[in-house]
């Protein structure tokens, strides 16, 4: 009795974990081999044709190279602008700091459903202060739809999603550089290194395991980010930002093919699962931050 | 000087970085005929709170707000009770498979929404819970558990076991030694545990959006989502729903900032 009680402790939350992985991850792979659709029902199993129609999308190709786009630069120059806010965090200014970070912090505090919406208000074409302001310094006209337009639909998202991906990496930043010893910074001023040279021998290589984990958690998230372009474009226009997840609804929900979406689903775990192991290995290696 | 200087670029940098939320603040406050004008405004004086309560008279949105808190709080005090459970058989007992199912929590969590949809959606269709309260306090449930037990995990790890000892010499049943020395010791964690999940319930979006479809079971987010491209004449009082349904998410983070950052950075680092 004594030796079963762990697992009678387990099992409630197991059983949600069965509930919402281990079976529907099953039956998804079932779905993906048979033919399922919303209207007609199941008729069977059909082998690889969910797979070949999905390959032979060329809206999957898009939506992959897209997808990849959002995630890896989105994530890059989300660490950008995280680490410097970071930098000017630790400056160490007095009560500011405090203020400043948690201003810093909102965009990611709230919800992607409003950061969508704030987005696409503030680019709307006639009444957007983003066009307003543009035309004043002659960039751009009034009336010019950034979001409505295919080349640069994309954009737009991302630019909302690193908005509200930076505070989380500004946050992980400013941890790691207040965990550097300071002496090293002391010796290298006494041996007269610059502020520059101190950036670059000294925080950067400090960085190292906390860039690594920003970079594998920010390109996962991206990579499963159904909330932003939804939003703010559903995919549109003519496709031209349609990612991954949203195509899943959009094969699924919308052309009701279960089974193709769940093909292309079973093709986003796969991709997802390798990239989780990466990231295990990152903070196995790193240990400590 | 130099400091003068950089606390004046932290301001502006506060400034442009929260332009999209001070822009919908300012579009929440204002008449419809002001909010399509050219050019924009930040401020006018007939500004006032009338789309916060014109939102809730044409949109669904009280309907909206009473479905949001029903599953939130559901979904919260299910996941504590089945997390706090889990949490304490990592914490205070050694048995076979505790690193395997630790690492099964851990990765469940990286899990995409997108592969488990449609299943999901076919076995809440067949058991009738589709489309129900039911059905996404089940689901939010499962989604929130797995961080919910590595957040309390970690804080159970930090309460001494020798209090705890000294109760089960005293002849304590391991029960009444969670209920009676950990939980309250653990009280903080808990708290901060119970807002984090409180708010990925309020703010999740693609369950919510996919597994319900009529307004009596609409939670806040898929109501501004849906609307959002719909009903494009009333900016104003779509901003005040945004503006008001982002209040809880910041009041909570302002509350427990400390702690969750600290558990956030020990938990991605770990």
């Amino acid at each position: 009795m004594k030796k079963a009680t762990p697992y009678l402790l387990l099992v409630p939350a197991l059983l949600f974990t069965v509930f919402v992985l281990a079976y529907p991850l099953v039956q998804n792979l079932i779905n993906s081999f048979s033919d399922v659709s919303m209207i007609t029902g199941s008729s069977g199993w059909t082998g690889l044709s969910n797979y070949r129609h999905v390959f032979e999308d060329t809206l999957f190709w898009r939506s992959f190279a897209n997808t990849s786009v959002y995630a890896v630069v989105g994530t890059a120059l989300a660490l950008v602008m995280g680490l410097g806010f970071a930098l000017l965090l630790n400056l160490k200014l007095g009560k500011i700091d405090t203020i400043m970070g948690c201003l810093y912090t909102v965009p990611w505090v709230i919800s992607p459903v409003v950061a969508g919406f704030a987005w696409k208000w503030l680019l709307n074409d006639n009444f957007g202060v983003v066009n307003y302001w543009l035309a004043h310094l002659g960039v751009a006209k009034v009336g010019t739809t950034w979001l409505g337009d295919p080349h640069t639909a994309l954009v737009c998202v991302m630019l909302a999603r690193i908005w509200q991906f930076y505070p989380f990496a500004m946050v992980m930043f400013l941890a790691g550089l207040q965990s550097i010893p300071q002496e090293e910074y002391e010796a290298a001023a006494v041996d007269g290194a610059t502020m520059i040279k101190r950036f670059f021998y000294i925080t950067l290589p400090n960085l190292k395991t906390v860039t690594s984990v920003l970079l594998v958690l920010g390109v996962i998230w991206s990579f499963n980010d159904f909330n932003m372009v939804f939003v703010m474009t559903r995919g549109g226009p003519m496709n031209s930002s349609m990612v991954l997840p949203v195509l899943v609804r959009e094969f699924s929900f919308v052309q009701f093919d279960l089974g193709k979406g769940s093909a292309l689903s079973v093709m986003i775990f796969a991709l997802l699962t390798t990239l989780s192991f990466l990231y295990l290995k990152v903070i196995s290696r790193g240990e400590s931050i | 000087m130099k400091k003068t200087l950089l606390s004046f670029v932290m301001i502006v940098l506060a400034l442009l970085v929260l332009l999209p939320v001070l822009w919908t603040l300012s579009t929440s406050l204002k008449p419809l005929n002001e909010v399509n004008k050219f050019p924009p405004e930040w401020f006018s004086p007939s500004m006032s709170l009338n789309p916060y309560s014109d939102m809730f008279f044409y949109l669904p949105f009280s309907t909206y707000t009473l479905n949001s808190l029903i599953v939130a709080s559901s979904s919260t005090i299910l996941t504590l009770l089945f997390g706090s459970l889990a949490a304490f058989a990592f914490s205070r007992f050694t048995f076979v498979g505790k690193r395997t199912f630790l690492l099964v929590f851990l990765l469940s969590q990286m899990l995409p929404g997108a592969s488990v949809i449609i299943p999901l959606f076919q076995l809440l269709q067949k058991v009738g819970l589709y489309d129900t309260y039911g059905g996404l306090i089940l689901v939010h449930t499962a989604v929130l558990l797995p961080f919910v037990i590595w957040l309390l995990y970690g804080f159970f790890q930090t309460i001494p076991r020798d209090i705890e000892d000294a109760a089960l010499i005293d002849g304590c049943s391991r029960m009444t030694a969670l209920r009676k020395i950990i939980l309250p010791l653990a009280l903080p964690g808990i708290g901060a545990t119970a807002l984090f999940s409180f708010l990925g319930s309020w703010n999740e979006f693609f369950f919510a959006l996919i597994l319900t479809s009529s307004d009596s079971t609409r939670t806040i987010p898929v109501g501004i989502g849906l609307f959002v491209g719909e009903y494009l004449d009333v900016w104003n009082q779509m901003a005040a729903a945004a503006i008001l349904f982002s209040i809880p998410p910041l009041i909570l983070f302002t509350l427990t900032r400390k702690t969750f950052i600290k558990g956030l950075v020990a938990g991605a680092g770990k």
